[in-house]
Parts: structure tokens; C-alpha cells; sequence
């Protein structure tokens, strides 16, 4: 069935199930067009539920006795309808507070602007209010983009952006270090082993340490300094 | 009509957010509201994908002050690709964002997008 067709059948009928087959094979057009609006400070999925709401309404205003094709029709309602979306509410962003309150600013400041003169402000007007360099601004309005954790990383969507995040509680890295600690410690001797449990393992002072040992701090402290040069140096050997 | 800035530019999508935040400085060298700049930056990004999917190898945009912010956006090269699906997408948008769209043809092909925002656009 073609779409002038689909459509006729459907305003005869008012069939639902016909309905949703026009939204469904046009449903990309909501898709491309939520993406063309990407980084103005709203998520895609926003973006993509707002013109998906729009491709609805259009199907059931579009009059395909005119001779328009369906896409030329709905690309600027579903524009519309995104665009009011981005006047009407607060943009919902994750932003460094600063930049929000730049963006935010300079919004109120457009709108201040507006109402005074009667004319939509310039970025030069707003930057002037604001106090700021009209860079500035340029660069607070263009950092709207939120990436979701859970967006697909790569094009074959098989992992998100979280599955890529390193976990800051990594069991293989946390017993690799452990064999590493383990390897240096063995090349210390008997003393400054035991020094090194005291200091670093129970956590005690120095002086704790050096009475506990029966020796002076004085030699704890230069013991400390020359055992943690040799760990290191035995370290870096073994993670080379 | 004073010309503001050139550029001139293999064309790809990888450059598309370098030529937006030119669109957005030029913008406001122009004197455009937010709204304004931010629609111009839409309609360059498509301009340049209607191009781009006409097998141009470059681009060339040059952005005028003429009643507003004049933008010329023409393909270089010969282009050799066909018209994508999304094309129709991509006009009817730039429309709507701007009543000033025109395009010029070159062999029969789309070679010019020229537009106009600001104070008579």
C-alpha cells in the first residue's frame, strides 16, 4: 500500500492498528530529526518522545488530498514542536554550575532584553548585561550536550559508554598489586619488614614503631625513608 | 555586503562541530538572537550534508554581513554521489528553519545553499 493509499484507508476507517503502522514507517523521520537537535541541553531521548508525540498529531492532521508528501509535511511540525519544547522548559542539563548559570543567564537576560526593546537580543546585548565576553556566552549556549552512560558506545551498540568506565574497585587490578607489594617486600630484611607492618600495616608513629622495635625514631625515620626508596625502586623494575 | 569569514574545508563529518561553532561566532558578530544562531548552526550542518551526500570533495562557506547573517555554502570538486533518503528530510527542515533558502544547480546537480538570518530574513 502506498502512502496516499495508507492514508485514505485510514481516515475511512480510523483503524488504530493502520495508525500505528503509518507512525511505525515513519517513525525514522522522528529519529533524524531528534538527533539533528542534539546539544542544545536536552537528552535525545527528550528529543526523540516530543517528535515521536508530534509524528501522532501529524498523521492525524496531514490531508494527503493535497498532493504533499507525508515527510515534507510532518519534518516541520515535528521542528515545530522541538523548538517550542527548547522555549517553553528549563533546560535540563549536567552541566559544571558555572556554565549553567551562564546558560541560564543569558537566557533570562534574551528574554529581559526582548521585553524591553521589542526586538530578540543579540548575543553582544546578552554578553554586555551579563559581564561577560560574548565567547563566553557562545560557549555556555553550545555546551548543552548530556551523553546517557547507557548510550551505545560504539556502532554496533554491543557495549554502552558505562561498560567502558573503569571500576574503581577492580579485583584483578587490586590482586595484581598485591603479588607486585608481595615481590617487593621479600627483597627487605628481617628488620625492615617488621618495620614496615608497624608503620604501614598497623599504622603506629614512628616513635610507636622505634619503641616497639627498641630502637631510636631517628632510626626509624632514616630505615622508613630507605626501605619506601628501595620498595620503589623494586616497583618500578617489576612494572616495567 | 561585507564578508566576514571564508572557509574552506574537506568535506566530512568530523568537521562538522568546528564549522558550527564558527556558524555560532559569527553569529553573534552578526547580531543574531540565540534562537537565530542556534537555527543557523542546524541549517549549515545540513547544508553541508546535502553536499556531502552529492560527493563533493570540499566545501567552501562564506558567511556576509548583509541584512543579517548572509551564508553561502557551495560544494568544490565534482560530485559524483547520489541523493540520500534523508535529503528530503534535510530540505524540508532547512525550510523551516528559514523562509530564505535557495539553491542553485550545477549539471543538473545541487552545487549552492544560500541563506539569510537576521534582520530581514
Amino acid at each position: 500500500m502506498n502512502e496516499a493509499e495508507l492514508f485514505a484507508k485510514y481516515r475511512a476507517t480510523g483503524d488504530v492498528n493502520l495508525r500505528n503502522e503509518i507512525v511505525e514507517r515513519y517513525f525514522y523521520v522522528a529519529e533524524i530529526l531528534a538527533k539533528k537537535f542534539v546539544g542544545r541541553g536536552v537528552e535525545y531521548d527528550d528529543l526523540l518522545q516530543i517528535a515521536s508525540l508530534a509524528l501522532i498529531k501529524g498523521v492525524e492532521r496531514f490531508d494527503e488530498t493535497k498532493g504533499v508528501r507525508f515527510t515534507t509535511y510532518i519534518t516541520p511540525t515535528i521542528a515545530g514542536e522541538i523548538k517550542n519544547y527548547f522555549r517553553d522548559r528549563a533546560r535540563l542539563v549536567h552541566l559544571p554550575r558555572k556554565v549553567v548559570e551562564l546558560k541560564s543567564g543569558a537566557r533570562r537576560a534574551a528574554e529581559e532584553i526582548a521585553a524591553e526593546t521589542g526586538k530578540p537580543a543579540s548575543v553582544g546585548e546578552i554578553a554586555s548585561r551579563l559581564g561577560v565576553g560574548e565567547e563566553e556566552v557562545i560557549r555556555a549556549m553550545e555546551a548543552g550536550g548530556v551523553v546517557s552512560l547507557d548510550r551505545p558506545a560504539g556502532d554496533d551498540e554491543s557495549g554502552s559508554f558505562y561498560d567502558l568506565l573503569p571500576d574503581a574497585s577492580d579485583d584483578y587490578e587490586k590482586l595484581e598489586q598485591r603479588d607486585e607489594v608481595a615481590a617487593a617486600l621479600a627483597t627487605l630484611s628481617g628488620d625492615e619488614r617488621k618495620m614496615v607492618s608497624l608503620r604501614f600495616g598497623e599504622e603506629l608513629s614512628q616513635s610507636e614503631t622505634a619503641r616497639r622495635m627498641g630502637v631510636s625514631q631517628m632510626y626509624v625515620s632514616r630505615m622508613e625513608r630507605k626501605v619506601l626508596q628501595k620498595l620503589k625502586e623494586n616497583l618500578k623494575k617489576s612494572m616495567a | 555586503m561585507k564578508e566576514l569569514m571564508t572557509l574552506y574545508f574537506p568535506l566530512g563529518s568530523d568537521k562538522m562541530t568546528t564549522v558550527r561553532l564558527a556558524t555560532g561566532g559569527l553569529s553573534a558578530l552578526a547580531g543574531l538572537s540565540l534562537d537565530e544562531s542556534e537555527d543557523c548552526k542546524v541549517c549549515v550542518t545540513e547544508s553541508l550534508l546535502l553536499l556531502m551526500h552529492r560527493g563533493y570533495a570540499a566545501a567552501r562557506v562564506v558567511f556576509s554581513l548583509e541584512d543579517g547573517l548572509l551564508v553561502h555554502i557551495a560544494g568544490e570538486g565534482e560530485g559524483e554521489g547520489a541523493p540520500a533518503e534523508e535529503d528530503e528530510i534535510s530540505f524540508a527542515l532547512l525550510t523551516a528553519l528559514n523562509d530564505t533558502v535557495r539553491t542553485e544547480q550545477k549539471n543538473g546537480k545541487l552545487a549552492e545553499i544560500v541563506f539569510r538570518f537576521g534582520e530581514k530574513a
